[in-house]
């Protein structure tokens, strides 16, 4: 059973692998021969860090543009999310700024957010330089790293960094679990993120899904 | 030929099973589609006649899994965990269905040209269209044909204009994301469906501007080449579709794929409140658990023959029938969604209704889809559409 139940997003444009970041973290191999994703797709992996059972419970999302006005309403209470280009597409990279307003104004205002350079083990077809993300990463107040999920470098980093980040937040009273719509939940109540706030604030005592 | 077809047969063989056909040709017909069937279906011929033959069996292998070929007829890879023993129990017996409705379809369609629709034609597209007529009678039923010959060279036309860098763009994005689990879209495949389906895309981008290209048209578009074969009738099919048996599922504000799931929520509020109910309790979206199922036509939601059965009536009958699908869906199930506790669950009910025996055994689903929801006018459909609809524009501005 888990302390802590966050809600995770996985955005970006196109192409640019969420499905298979998802897919290396929760199976630990590259998966490659998928269909893409329609619509949103879940995952969930139990994690711990700092000594706490973290539940991550992940909302893969299709990436084309004309997608978002529907995957949009998924944004609503996420705690944390991995905003992902791909380093050979500028296209990808360009894109992060909308990506990035959407996420903060859908989701909690609080959600921590890390940018995710993916792809890494394309070097030779870069078209983005890990300073100049790693400098957008700054201005917007953003973790940064570079992935691949090919080969697993820095996949399960990406998720387990954001997850700490929450963790030191809930700790220094920044993020408050109570708060309906951070995306946050005590593992004893996860029942409770899943409902409506109407109802979570009406029942008490819930048993844990985990 | 893949393992599982050990060549156990002879000459007669075949032709006994050619004359148990008839004029239909099903069995033949069935497989032409990727080839490696061929083998498939005759063996399982072979083991039914075997049963009756006992000196022929000694070649024939001992389980379904070697019996039958791991890529079904339509170029799929089986999955890892496919259920060979009740398959081949669940053809045997569709198969004995495909041949009286191919001696059928033959019968009806010699030295017809046209195809005028009538209850006659309706009830034969429900028992299901035969795979060497489907082409022809999609074409038909859809209009696409009769669009096809007005404007005969409208689609090469489309193909040598300039195109659009963005659209090319994100057409090859999702090339290669395509049925990935399909030995015909494969680029060693040859043919490789890949350039086909690349052309009808682009195409059809260009022809409507409005919608470009959207995901969920590359799994249709790969589809109709799977069937037709013919970039063309691909790309006619693809516009009677889009263009007037579906709403706007595919346009950038995707309005019509919004409007639908509040619709299907609606008829499920009436016609299965239990789930409605479990919907609500645990504050589920309608579009978290069907808008694959809109988008995609039922493509790599339900098995491959569930749905060109669907699509069979589809094209037929217009979009009512996705409905028709998913409340049969839903209904049949309700009992297991309605226990679902929270969100994840819900979820994970959405998929287990799509598999299993109530799915993959598709002569009798189609006949539950007319059953099973009770009765769905259209006039009901359009009604919800446009109060759907009003509400959804209200809230988004």
């Amino acid at each position: 059973s888990a302390d802590f139940l966050f809600k995770f997003l996985v955005i970006g444009n196109a192409g640019t692998g969420k499905s298979c970041l998802l897919h290396q973290f929760i199976e630990n191999n590259f998966k490659d021969d998928s269909n893409h994703t329609i619509g949103v797709e879940f995952g969930s992996k139990i994690i711990n860090v700092v000594n706490k059972f973290v539940k991550l419970q992940i909302w893969d999302t299709a990436g084309q543009e004309r997608f978002r006005s529907v995957t949009r309403s998924y944004y609503r209470g996420a705690a944390g999310a991995l905003l992902v280009y791909d380093i050979t597409s500028r296209e990808t990279y360009n894109a992060l700024t909308n990506w990035l307003t959407d996420a903060r104004m859908l989701a909690s205002q609080n959600i921590v957010i890390i940018l995710c350079g993916n792809k890494k083990d394309l070097d030779a077809d870069r078209e983005v330089t890990f300073l100049e993300a790693s400098r957008f990463a700054q201005e917007n107040e953003l973790m940064f790293l570079e992935t691949s999920a090919l080969t697993g470098e820095n996949v399960e980093e990406a998720f387990v960094q954001c997850a700490r980040k929450i963790l030191n937040k809930i700790e220094s009273g920044e993020l408050d679990p109570e708060r309906m719509g951070s995306g946050i939940q005590y593992g004893d109540a996860a029942l409770r993120q899943l409902r409506s706030p109407r109802r979570a604030q009406a029942e008490s005592v819930q048993e844990c899904s985990c | 030929m893949k393992e599982g077809l050990p060549g156990a047969f002879s000459v007669g063989d075949e032709l006994r099973v050619r004359t148990q056909v008839g004029d239909g040709d099903t069995v033949l017909k069935l497989e032409s589609c990727a080839g490696e069937a061929a083998g498939e279906t005759r063996t399982m011929e072979k083991a039914r006649s075997s049963q009756q033959q006992p000196q022929h069996r000694i070649n024939v292998p001992s389980n379904a899994r070697e019996r039958i070929s791991r890529v079904d007829p339509y170029g799929f890879e089986r999955p890892n965990d496919f259920d060979y023993e009740s398959y081949e129990e669940l053809m045997s017996e569709y198969l004995a269905i495909l041949t009286k409705r191919t001696i059928k379809w033959s019968k009806f369609l010699k030295g017809r040209s046209h195809i005028e629709k009538s209850l006659k034609v309706k009830r034969y597209v429900r028992k299901g269209i035969p795979n060497e007529h489907r082409a022809l009678v999609w074409m038909a039923a859809s209009g696409a044909q009769e669009q096809m010959e007005r404007n005969s060279h409208y689609y090469s036309s489309l193909l040598q204009a300039q195109h659009d860098p963005k659209l090319e763009d994100a057409i090859r994005t999702d090339l290669h994301r395509t049925f990935p689990d399909n030995v015909q879209f494969r680029k060693t495949a040859e043919p490789c469906l890949q350039k086909p389906l690349y052309n009808v895309l682009l195409a059809y981008g260009h022809h409507n501007k409005a919608v470009g290209y959207c995901q969920g048209m590359n799994f249709i578009a790969g589809y109709l080449l799977i069937i037709t074969k013919d970039e063309e009738k691909s790309f006619w099919l693809m516009e009677a579709l889009l263009s007037r048996i579906l709403p706007d599922y595919y346009t950038p504000a995707m309005l019509g794929l919004k409007t639908d799931q509040e619709v299907l929520g609606e008829l499920v509020r009436v016609k299965v409140p239990a789930v409605w109910q479990a919907m609500v309790e645990n504050n589920v979206m309608w579009t978290l658990v069907v808008s694959r199922w809109f988008i995609c036509l039922f493509i790599d939601i339900l098995p491959v023959e569930t749905v060109l059965r669907i699509w069979d009536c589809l094209f037929y009958e217009g979009s009512k029938i996705i409905f028709r699908v998913a409340l049969t869906l839903i209904r049949h199930n309700q009992a297991l969604i309605s226990q679902a506790r929270n969100l994840p669950d819900i979820c994970d009910c959405f998929k287990q209704i799509t598999r299993g025996q109530f799915v993959e055994d598709c002569h009798p689903f189609m006949q539950n889809i007319f059953k099973e929801p009770g009765s769905l006018p259209m006039a009901t459909i359009t009604k919800l559409r446009a109060v759907c609809r009003a509400r959804i524009i209200a809230e988004e501005s």
